[in-house]
């Protein structure tokens, strides 16, 4: 079976400027897999250019058969691929529910809808408390578990993360991955998680890559890179 | 637990305004004693307030809702009153009656609003104020110099009334309400999509493009959604404003300080906020074209040998007090005097916080809710 999402050669950038030069991964169904790589190297813009919202320079993003490489970001939400973006980018003027609605934007099966909306509560019992207050009055924490039930309302394939621990509590990190692995595991919804936790990432996914200035320089399994002397010295702090 | 009660008779702020000015031309007696104690007729001067309104609707929509900052909704005000005038003005065969011609208007400049928007609103907001601005500026010009088919600053008159019938230049009251129905339709329509599904789309994407668009939301489709509305309720403004004067008036009448005019008012009122483009027509228009007057009066009776020092008139005065409230607003209550309840969460996060935030009960939750969402229930 070919991957869910296949991404060949990969290039792009801002105004005259290349980011990414030669981006090659593939995440499988079923599978968690983690990008690492120092500030700058180009994680973000591999995930904006993966779904759609900065163009293809060169190579290919293909996803669940279809070729992803000219189509524009607002179309891949109703072909499975949600993004929950760096920087918890929630509406801050829509109340809590309404972020939450704009997630199921492109859907229009009302009763799965409001499934999914108390699925979300279930998960995050804190969105539910403040439903009807505006987003932006909540706190950094809260904000991000919005931005992630956000971009699971449209009930995802893959979920693009990019940095889901940005500047939380230790608690709240692990009690965001646990739900990260759990949907995963019981869903099989896959996962292509960017953290600046490498430690943390590479526990939670199958494999990861390592990225530096925008090249992949190493792919492994995720144990086998937790192990890594080279890792371990340049992203693991030791 | 109910949800307090926040609307006296339950009729919102806005909805009480609108049916205070239902029932204005009812009683007579209110006319007359104003019109004797300023020798102003406030029924005659009222359309030309439901007139802009509908402008500051068209504008709000552009710039409150989708937060696209547009300088030259003149512009579109302007194809309004032409298309009145070149549809229904003897200079031109046509001849069509009023009620064609309304909605004519409106497509006309919802329709140059797209061609201007097409290429135009990918660029980011700077540019696009540009943009606008510059297009306001040389449809004014355009207006002036094809003097073949505007008639230049003459402009094209007389635009025929919507009816024969001598009680309409002789009474105020049908193009008064003519003006506040199409006034209050255009807000009904806006309170339906401000709750509706684009309506959203519009504030999440003015909140966050990025995030908007990784939701699914198309912003180049929304953008001209929002701008092809907008210029399309200017359109029917003018359409309003060039029957009221029976003229299309000099181009003039169509540049940039209008613009700029009524962007004022929205910020006075509250960007985003229906009742805050409404009350910041009244409130700035009552001062320009109400207030003003009477200080003047007030200033000549006082100092009878004024005549011709303009700095004893209030008129050389009023846009530097002008200036000065915009100031003082930006400063004081960047929100406006009636912002939507959103706008007011957001700017005074301190005050929004002294609701219960802590521990809720569900109880307070559902109160909280409700207050929220109250302008829906
Ligand atoms: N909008 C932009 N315009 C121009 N250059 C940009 C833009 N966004 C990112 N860059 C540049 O692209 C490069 C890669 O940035 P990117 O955000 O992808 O890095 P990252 O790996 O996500 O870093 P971090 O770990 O700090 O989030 C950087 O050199 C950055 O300066
Ligand atoms: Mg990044």
């Amino acid at each position: 079976m070919p991957p869910l999402l296949e991404v060949t050669a990969l290039r792009s950038g801002y105004g005259p400027i290349d980011v990414l030069h030669d981006i090659g991964l593939s995440v499988d169904a079923g599978e968690i897999v983690t990008m690492i790589g120092a500030n700058g190297a180009g994680k973000t813009t591999t995930l904006l250019t993966v779904s759609g919202a900065v163009r293809v320079r060169g190579g290919r993003v293909a996803f669940d058969g279809h070729d992803l490489t000219r189509t524009p970001a607002h179309k891949v939400v109703s072909l499975g691929m949600a993004q929950s973006p760096e920087g918890r980018k929630i509406f801050p003027r829509l109340t809590v529910l309404e972020n939450l609605q704009m997630g199921a934007f492109t859907r229009t099966d009302k009763p799965a809808i409001a499934d999914d909306l108390e699925k979300m509560f279930g998960l995050f019992p804190i969105l539910k408390e403040r439903k009807g207050q505006a987003g932006g009055l909540l706190s950094g924490g809260q904000q991000q578990m919005l931005a992630i039930a956000r971009a699971l309302m449209s009930r995802p394939k893959l979920l693009l993360l990019d940095e889901p621990s940005l500047g939380l509590a230790p608690q709240i990190v692990t009690q965001i991955f646990d739900i990260i692995r759990d949907l995963n595991a019981k869903q099989g919804m896959s996962v292509l998680l960017v953290e600046q936790n490498a430690r943390l990432a590479l526990k939670v996914a199958h494999r990861g890559y390592v990225l530096e200035t925008g090249r992949v320089t190493l792919a492994d399994k995720a144990s086998v890179l937790l192990n890594d002397p080279r890792i371990r010295a340049a992203y693991l702090g030791e | 637990m109910p949800p307090p009660a926040r609307k006296p008779f339950g009729l919102s702020w806005e909805g009480g305004i609108f049916l205070a000015l239902l029932l204005y031309p009812l009683f007579p007696m209110f006319e007359r004693g104003l019109f004797a104690a300023t020798g102003r007729s406030l029924g005659e001067q009222l359309p030309l307030v439901f007139i802009f309104a509908l402008l500051a609707y068209g504008l709000n929509v552009v710039v409150g809702y989708t937060g696209l900052l547009h300088l030259g909704i003149a512009a579109f005000f302007a194809v309004g009153a032409y298309t009145a005038g070149i549809f229904s003005t003897a200079a031109y065969a046509f001849q069509w009656p009023f009620w064609v011609v309304l909605p004519l208007g409106a497509l006309a400049a919802a329709g140059v609003g797209l061609l201007l928007g097409a290429p135009t609103l990918r660029l980011r907001g700077d540019y696009l104020a540009l943009v606008t601005l510059g297009f306001g500026e040389v449809t004014k010009f355009t207006l002036k110099n094809v003097v073949g088919i505007t008639a230049g600053s003459q402009g094209l008159s007389p635009i025929n009334p919507p009816t024969d019938h001598p009680a309409w230049s002789d009474d105020f009251r049908p193009f008064y309400y003519l003006t506040l129905g199409v006034l209050i339709l255009a807000a009904l329509l806006l309170r339906n999509l401000e709750r509706s599904r684009l309506g959203r789309a519009w504030i999440a994407l003015r909140e966050d493009e990025l995030a908007a668009n990784c939701m699914g939301l198309n912003p180049a489709k929304l953008k001209l959604a929002a701008f092809a509305l907008g210029s399309g309720l200017a359109g029917l403004a003018g359409v309003l404003y060039a029957t009221r004067l029976t003229s299309t008036a000099d181009p003039n009448a169509y540049d940039f300080n209008r613009s700029i005019f009524l962007v004022c008012c929205l910020i006075v009122g509250g960007l985003g906020s229906r009742l805050g483009a409404l009350l910041g027509v009244m409130l700035l228009v009552g001062f320009d074209n109400i207030l003003t007057p009477i200080i003047d009066g007030a200033i000549q009776q006082q100092f009878p040998d004024a005549g011709g020092k303009i700095f004893l008139t209030f008129t050389g005065w009023r846009l530097a007090v002008f200036g000065l409230a915009l100031i003082l607003m930006m400063r004081f209550r960047p929100e406006g005097l009636f912002p939507s309840s959103r706008v007011k969460h957001e700017l005074h996060p301190d005050e929004a916080v002294s609701e219960p935030v802590e521990p809720i009960t569900m109880g307070k939750t559902t109160g909280e809710v409700a207050a929220i969402d109250g302008g829906k229930a």
